[in-house]
């Protein structure tokens, strides 16, 4: 357990460290003057005098490895930084927008497991016969629909049409139905194949039938017995798509019009408001790894041989 | 209530598809018609999809515009038509310019192994945290909204995943008996290379290319939807879905041909990836 | 506590021993493959008196597990039973609901299997999984369930406490093996199936849970069907014996007739291998013509390897009286 924490610590270091570089580099890559972006912003008479004091004020003057020290020293402390566009600590802004994203992020995950689960137990007990058939329909076209396309169908129909739920905006339950659903779906149909597949594989142990030949039910031998063993590679899975679920996120909150981390995101990426990007970025990077963190501990809860063997090292 | 262990025996998907093989074939045969049409779009397209008609916006499908036209008068039909170039164009492309950054990286780094190796894998895993989606847009954002800059940005982030699986072949077979014999036997590593080792990825990275191929045009065009990708009044087909949502409560059309178009496509890649994954028996990673 | 169980043992094994009536009767049982309609066990018969053992003697694919599961109705859905009865006591098993059916495993019959190590599902605690099966079949408090479960695991022999409290990777195999049969034991069942209960385990051990099964079955007085591919297993203690090949039954009878008066070509090889080998001799004498699974489709199962094979034997050879309670299937035999 603790062997698994700090390989992931050390991950987290190492990620944290190349997202710096990475980021970083692409800043001074980037096309533009951001100099210039600031002032623009603040639409004043711009002078030669002003963009000078404000280019070494942000250090812009400095060779680029004593920038990177600076912004690394302050990333210590997390100071990301200002927002050339708010003028807002970086910091701030993103832990204000992250709880409404996780707040979206949840409510599709909750959708996810609510359609998956069902769907995947169903076509493991069928398999061949049609429920079978119409989840493995369905995550052809799950894996196959652009999900912003599929919100749009779901807004037409749902708020158009049949005016039953808002298209945009937070506040209430039914504002995070579609978006949430929307972003669950294309997720919940590919996981409920993987659920299948695994329920099949450990109903085919030779455990279960020795269960059945001790007279237990069979929902216990299904829901007790096999799912356990059926539901790590659907987890391990999830650890390895958690990046696209963000990034289906992303487009998500652009097309519900959710104030969230994507949103804030996207906003700054059509602002050249370089300082909220980096720290989008390596929020991200953390938030994966510390999902990822948890995935590996959920093994040790699912499964206690994991842990035994690693003691034994 | 039992569960029965045994394979699904067929599926119904209009056609009926027994197995890999229908699954391969009928992808195929979607995809032949739609790069028929793709091929064919200049000679058989009713009207030129960049001009403008403000007169005849938003116009229902007649016999000179097929599906109508958009917020600009503009014929949907020889948008999509012209469209797919654009969208399986750059694919295409990039998914090409993908397996040829990853597979000598995923050879070389695999082949030498040892501390180079190492360094080059955990910085790759470094960058892997983040989500391509995201690293797609990260760049795309830093560089700017181009059509170029997705092609960079996606191509940037899609070469790991073949350096990767090619890699992790290569180590697996760099230990095997016959490699060690041919190394004795005085073949030059690239011979080793070229003949022992590039054939066993063949398969894998064709079943991750024809995979990948359906998302990268996912990824393609939900950058151009959130503007980042292709820029007006170019005819792609994220963007047209782009332009076409301040209207689509009126005429849904200008969102549900482009999204079909997509879909479609996409739908055809995976038919023939998932079809090949079985019919090689190549192992999901 | 332990007293009360004593108690009922003793009562039990009383009554039971007064009926001569055979407990399990398999009458004509045939076991087809759906998709191919091939059959796998082909018309058997087979009976076991109450209390009594009957060891199924086979080689690997005979078809003794698949009688087994039906025995347990847990045939897999691509095999069918499709012809024959199976009577336990007096369930009609082969007409039984999967409702009734369950109530029968485990409670009336219980399985014990060859793969020690996948017996128990390995993530769940052994107390916990035993606890199950006394509360699947009926309603028992926790404490009092737990009471039952330390009493059986003492009586084969293990340190109760701990392996209640154990996963199942963390008991060697011999003692997952007894932790099987206890968990069989478990209900008191009138019959026990023992799947090729030590072929997994080495010679000792192995012997050692024989052993265990043989005295536990003496004392609780229930049926045992012991199922191996090793005559030396139940010679010495099984009361019948029945030998199985290409899905049949060749031959079977009292193990002391049969041992005496080996009447199948089969069975005459399998003891004379067995004396062979128990003087060492040369290794490279071929005790048994032809290989091990090799089954004609038409007619005697045993003719491609029998070296009395004749005419007659392409056409299926009908069951034989030898003695009063021993039968053969073989055309030459008289
Ligand atoms: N589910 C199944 N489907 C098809 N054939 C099977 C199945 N289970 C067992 N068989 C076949 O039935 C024969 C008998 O198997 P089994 O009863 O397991 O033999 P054994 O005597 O070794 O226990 C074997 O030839 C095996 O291949
Ligand atoms: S029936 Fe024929 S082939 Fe079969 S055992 Fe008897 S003699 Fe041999
Ligand atoms: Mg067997």
């Amino acid at each position: 357990m603790l062997f698994i924490i700090r390989k992931r610590l050390f991950q987290l270091f190492i990620v944290l460290l190349v997202l710096s570089i990475f980021t970083f580099t692409l800043m001074k890559l980037a096309p533009g003057d951001p100099v210039l972006t600031i002032l623009n912003a603040d639409e004043m008479l711009v002078t030669e005098e002003d963009q000078a004091k404000l280019r070494s004020d942000l250090g812009f003057d400095q060779p680029l490895y004593v920038q990177y020290g600076k912004w690394m020293l302050n990333l210590a402390q997390l100071d990301l930084g200002k927002s050339y566009m708010t003028g807002k600590p970086v910091w701030d802004e993103l832990m204000e927008r992250l709880q409404i994203t996780i707040e979206l992020t949840t409510f599709a995950l909750f959708i996810m497991i609510s359609i998956a689960i069902p769907l995947g137990v169903l076509a493991a007990i069928n398999a061949g016969r049609w429920p079978d058939q119409v989840s493995r329909i369905l995550a052809l076209i799950g894996a196959s629909i652009p999900n912003f396309w599929l919100g749009l169908i779901l807004i037409y129909l749902f708020t158009f049409k049949l005016q039953i739920l808002p298209s945009s905006g937070i506040g209430s339950y039914s504002h995070i139905i579609l978006p949430a659903f929307t972003l669950g779906f294309t997720f919940a149909v590919v996981y409920a194949r993987l659920l299948r597949a695994g329920l099949l594989q450990s109903m085919s142990e030779d455990f279960i039938l020795a269960g059945r030949a001790r007279g237990l039910k069979e929902w216990r031998i299904l829901w007790i017995h096999a799912f356990r063993a059926a539901i790590l590679p659907v987890i391990t899975v999830f650890g390895l798509s958690i990046g696209s679920f963000l990034g289906g996120a992303v487009v998500v909150e652009i097309l519900f019009s959710w104030p969230g981390l994507g949103s804030l995101a996207v906003e700054a990426i059509f602002n050249r408001d370089y300082p909220v990007i980096q720290g989008y970025v390596l929020l991200t990077g953390i938030f994966v790894v510390i999902v990822n963190l948890l995935v590996d501990l959920s093994y040790y809860v699912i499964d206690p041989r994991i842990n035994r063997k690693e003691e034994a090292l | 209530m039992k569960i029965n262990v045994q394979m699904p025996k067929a599926i119904k998907l209009g056609i009926k598809i027994k197995n890999e093989n229908h699954m391969i074939i009928c992808g195929l045969s979607f995809l032949t018609v739609i790069i028929f049409i793709t091929l064919l779009g200049p000679f058989i397209v009713p009207n030129d999809p960049l001009s403008a008609n403000m007169s005849e916006r938003l116009a229902s499908p007649s016999v000179t515009y097929p599906l109508g036209t958009d917020h600009m008068g503009r014929c949907i039909f020889s948008r999509l038509v012209i469209g797919a170039q654009a969208t399986l164009g750059i694919t295409g492309l990039v998914v090409a310019s993908v397996v040829m950054i990853g597979i000598p990286i995923g050879l070389v780094t695999g082949y030498i192994g040892g501390r180079i190796d190492s360094v080059i894998m955990r910085l790759v895993d470094g960058l892997l945290a983040l989500p391509e989606f995201i690293l797609a847009i990260t760049i795309a954002g830093f560089l700017g909204p181009s059509l170029i800059n997705l092609m960079i940005s996606i191509v940037f982030v899609k070469w790991i995943g073949y350096t990767r699986v090619v890699r992790g072949i290569v180590i697996l077979e760099r230990n095997k008996d016959y490699v060690s014999a041919a190394k004795v036997s005085g073949s030059s590593n690239w011979k080793i290379i070229r003949r022992h080792l590039l054939p066993q990825i063949i398969s894998p990275v064709l079943v991750l290319a024809a995979l990948d191929i359906g998302k990268v045009i996912l990824i393609i065009s939900s950058l151009s939807y959130l503007g980042l990708g292709a820029q007006p009044p170019a005819p792609e087909w994220g963007a047209m879905l782009n332009d076409g949502r301040p209207y689509f409560q009126t005429v849904p059309e200008l969102m549900i041909y482009p999204g079909l178009a997509i879909f479609f496509v996409v739908l055809s890649f995976n038919l023939i990836g998932e079809g090949l994954r079985d019919k090689l028996d190549v192992k999901r990673h | 506590m332990e007293a009360t169980i004593e108690k009922q043992i003793k009562n039990a094994g009383d009554l039971v021993h007064t009926a001569e009536e055979s407990l399990l009767e398999i009458e004509d049982l045939t076991i087809t493959i759906d998709s191919v309609k091939k059959d796998l066990v082909k018309q058997i018969d087979l009976s076991i008196k109450a209390g009594e053992m009957l060891g199924l003697v086979g080689e690997s694919g005979s078809g003794k597990s698949l009688t087994a599961t039906a025995l347990l109705g847990l045939l897999p859905s691509s095999l069918q039973i499709t012809g024959g009865t199976i009577r336990l006591g007096n369930h009609q098993i082969t007409s039984l609901s999967e409702k009734e059916m369950r109530q029968v495993r485990g409670k009336e019959i219980a399985y014990v299997s060859q793969n020690y190590q996948s017996f128990f599902t390995p993530f769940i605690k052994i107390g916990k999984q035993f606890v199950e099966v006394i509360q699947s079949h009926s309603p028992t408090k926790k404490s009092e369930a737990k009471k039952i479960v330390r009493y059986w695991l003492n009586k084969v022999n293990l340190p109760a406490d701990r392996v209640f409290n154990s996963y199942p990777f963390q008991l060697s195999g011999g003692q997952l093996q007894r932790a099987a049969i206890a968990c069989a034991i478990l209900l008191r069942p009138r019959l026990i199936i023992a799947d090729e209960p030590t072929t997994a385990l080495d010679v000792l051990t192995g012997e050692k849970i024989l052993d265990l099964l043989r005295g536990l079955q003496k004392e609780l007085n229930c049926a045992i069907l012991l199922i191996t591919h090793d005559l030396k297993h139940v010679m010495n203690r099984s009361d019948e014996i029945a030998i199985m090949y290409g899905g049949q039954i060749l031959e079977r009878g009292r193990t002391c007739d049969v041992y005496q008066n080996p009447a199948h070509p089969y069975t005459r090889l399998l003891f004379q291998s067995r004396l062979q080998l128990s003087k060492e001799v040369t290794k490279e004498l071929r005790t048994i013509y032809g290989e091990p699974g090799l089954i004609a489709e038409k007619g005697c199962p045993f003719a491609r390897r029998c070296p009395y094979v004749f005419e007659a034997c392409n056409e299926i050879p009908q069951i034989k009286t030898v003695s009063d309670a021993h039968w053969v299937a073989c055309h030459a035999a008289n």
